[in-house]
C-alpha cells in the first residue's frame, strides 16, 4: 500500500487520491513534491559517495527546478547545520563527510531529516526502524515523532511492531494478504493494548481461514 | 623511448583526456556504461574536418563537433530512457548507426586536412613549434573542461546527476527526474568525446571513419589508471586523476611500442591488445596491492 502511495508500484485497480486529485498515474519523482519517504534499508535513503551537506542540498531542492546554481551555499550550509543540530548526533561538525561513512542509525536519521525538508505534506515511513538495533530504533522513532509534531505532518508508517503502532499512531490500519482487515481510529483506539490487537486480528483472520477450509474440504 | 616520442605521448594524453573525461562522466559519475563514444569520437572528427574543408573557422568547427556529439549522446540516452533499451545495447546501437552517419558526413572514408587552416595555425604563426603549440592548446582545453566539470558537479543539477549514478531509489524519492539526468549526462559526455575527436583529427591532419575503434577501452583505461594513482575521494581529485591517467596510459602505450623483445617488435596494430592488457592490469592492481599488504 505504501509503495502504491509513493508511486514505486502502480496499483492493479483503484486509484490514489491526494487532496482530492487523482495521482494514480503521476510518476514517483513528481509525487516527491508533497511526499517524503524513509525506506527500511538505511542505505537507500542517502547517496553514499556524496557528503552529508550535498545529500541535504538534493533534498532541499525537492519539488523545485534544479539548474546551475551551486548546490551548497554558505546560507544553505548554515540552514543544514541548524537542522543537523536537532539530531544531537554531532553530524553538524561533519558536513563534508561522505554519507557512506555513517552508521545505519546516523544515515537513517539523516534520511528522516531530508524527507522532512522542503515542506512535504505526507511522510511515508516504510518500517524505517526495522533494520536498526533497539536503542537506535528508539532514538530514530523519538526523532520521527518530534519532526511530525513540530511540522504538523501527516505520516503513514508501516510497522510490524505493534507497540510502536499503539504508542505513536492515532489511526491503526491492519493489513492481511493485501487487504485492510482492521481500521481503528479516534476513541476506539485509546486504551487499546497489544493483546487486544492480537485478539482482533485472530478473530478477523480466523473467520477467513475457516471459510477457506470449508471451501477446500468439499 | 625518445624525447620526441615522450612529447608525443603527452600530447596524445592531453587531447584524449577530454574523451576520458567523457567516459568518466558516464561510467563513473552516472554509472551508465556508454559505448556510443566509439562512434562519437570519429563523428567529432568528421564534422570538424568537413567544416574546415568548407572554409569554416577551425574553432567554430570544434564547437559544431561538440554539438554533434551532444546529439549522438542524446540519442543513446533516449533509446535507454524512453524506449527502455538496455544501456549497453543503446550505446552499441548508436555506435553502429554513427559509423554510417560518419561516412555520410565525410562522403568518403577519410578527409585529409593537410594545407588547411587548423586550430594550431594562429599559434604556430607566432613562431611556436607545432608540438609545443599542440601540447599548450590541449592543456588549455583540458584545464577548461576540468574547471567546468568540477563546477558542474557542485551545482544542483550536477549533484542530482552524481546521486543518480549512486542511488537511483534515493534521487527519485527526492524528486529528481532520473531520465533527465541520464539525458544530460550521456549527451554531455559524448559532447566532450566529439570535441576530443575534432582536436585529434586536426592534430593528426586527417579524419578517418575507423579512428574511433577502441575509444571506450582507452578511456576506461585512463579512468582506472587515474584512480589507481590518485584516490577519487573528491570530484576535483577524480577529474584531475582522469587527465593524469590519460597521460600515463599514452606513455605506457608509447613505451610498450618502443620495446623490442628479441625478434618480437610491437607495431601500432597491436595497440588494442596492449590497451586490453593495461586495463586488466589496472583493474587488478588494487587487489594486488592489497595482497602485498599495502595501504587501502
Amino acid at each position: 500500500m505504501l509503495s502504491v502511495v509513493a508511486g514505486f508500484q502502480s496499483p492493479d485497480g483503484g486509484s490514489v487520491l491526494f487532496d482530492g486529485n487523482d495521482i494514480t498515474k503521476m510518476p514517483e519523482y513528481k509525487r516527491a513534491e508533497f511526499i517524503g519517504v524513509v525506506f527500511q534499508d538505511p542505505l537507500s535513503g542517502t547517496a553514499k559517495s556524496l557528503s552529508i551537506e550535498e545529500n541535504m542540498a538534493i533534498a532541499a531542492k525537492r519539488g523545485s527546478k534544479r539548474w546551475f546554481r551551486m548546490g551548497v551555499t554558505a546560507k544553505r550550509r548554515a540552514f543544514f547545520k541548524g537542522h543537523l543540530e536537532q539530531l544531537g548526533l554531532g553530524l553538524e561538525k561533519r558536513l563534508k563527510t561522505n554519507a557512506g561513512l555513517l552508521s545505519g542509525g546516523q544515515r537513517q536519521s539523516l534520511t528522516l531529516l531530508m524527507a522532512a525538508m522542503a515542506n512535504p505534506q505526507i511522510l511515508l515511513l516504510d518500517e524505517h526502524t526495522a533494520a536498526l538495533d533497539p536503542r537506535t530504533a528508539g532514538l530514530v522513532m523519538g526523532l520521527t515523532d518530534k519532526i511530525i509534531k513540530d511540522l504538523g505532518l501527516t505520516a503513514m508508517m508501516v510497522t510490524h511492531n505493534m507497540k510502536q503502532a499503539l504508542d505513536y499512531g492515532n489511526r491503526i490500519i491492519m493489513m492481511h494478504e493485501g487487504s485492510v482487515i482492521l481500521d481503528i481510529k479516534g476513541k476506539e483506539k485509546e486504551g487499546l493494548t497489544i493483546p487486544d490487537l492480537l485478539d482482533m486480528f485472530e478473530k478477523v483472520r480466523g473467520e477467513g481461514l475457516v471459510d477457506d477450509k470449508l471451501l477446500l474440504s468439499k | 623511448m625518445s624525447y620526441f616520442a615522450f612529447l608525443g605521448a603527452i600530447e596524445h594524453g592531453l587531447v584524449f583526456s577530454l574523451m576520458a573525461i567523457g567516459v568518466f562522466l558516464t561510467f563513473r559519475a552516472l554509472d551508465f556504461p556508454d559505448l556510443s563514444v566509439d562512434g562519437s569520437l570519429p563523428l567529432g572528427a568528421a564534422v570538424s574536418a568537413l567544416l574546415i574543408t568548407k572554409g569554416v573557422d577551425p574553432y567554430l568547427s570544434v564547437a559544431a563537433a561538440t554539438l554533434a556529439g551532444f546529439g549522438a549522446g542524446a540519442i543513446t540516452a533516449l533509446l535507454n530512457t524512453k524506449l527502455k533499451i538496455l544501456n549497453l545495447l543503446a550505446g552499441i546501437l548508436t555506435m553502429i548507426g554513427l559509423y554510417s552517419i560518419n561516412l555520410r558526413v565525410m562522403g568518403m572514408p577519410n578527409i585529409p586536412l593537410l594545407g588547411y587552416e587548423t586550430v594550431f595555425t594562429p599559434i604556430e604563426a607566432m613562431g611556436i613549434s607545432p608540438q609545443v603549440a599542440a601540447i599548450g592548446l590541449f592543456a588549455v582545453f583540458a584545464l577548461v573542461i576540468c574547471v567546468f566539470l568540477v563546477w558542474f558537479f557542485h551545482t544542483d543539477i550536477g549533484l542530482a546527476l552524481r546521486a543518480t549514478g549512486d542511488n537511483m531509489k534515493m534521487v527519485k524519492a527526492q524528486g529528481v527526474n532520473t531520465d533527465r539526468m541520464i539525458f544530460f549526462g550521456v549527451a554531455l559526455s559524448n559532447g566532450f568525446v566529439a570535441m576530443s575527436g575534432a582536436l585529434v583529427a586536426q592534430s593528426l591532419g586527417f579524419a578517418d571513419v575507423n579512428m574511433g575503434i577502441g575509444t571506450v577501452v582507452a578511456g576506461l583505461a585512463s579512468v582506472i589508471v587515474g584512480e589507481a594513482v590518485l584516490s577519487s575521494s573528491t570530484v576535483l581529485k577524480a577529474v584531475i586523476g582522469v587527465v593524469i591517467g590519460s597521460m600515463i596510459y599514452r606513455l605506457a602505450v608509447a613505451f610498450a611500442l618502443s620495446v623490442e623483445l628479441g625478434p618480437i617488435k610491437l607495431s601500432p596494430g597491436d595497440l588494442n591488445l596492449i590497451t586490453a592488457i593495461i586495463v586488466v592490469i589496472a583493474l587488478t592492481f588494487p587487489g594486488i596491492r592489497k595482497k602485498l599488504g599495502g595501504a587501502k
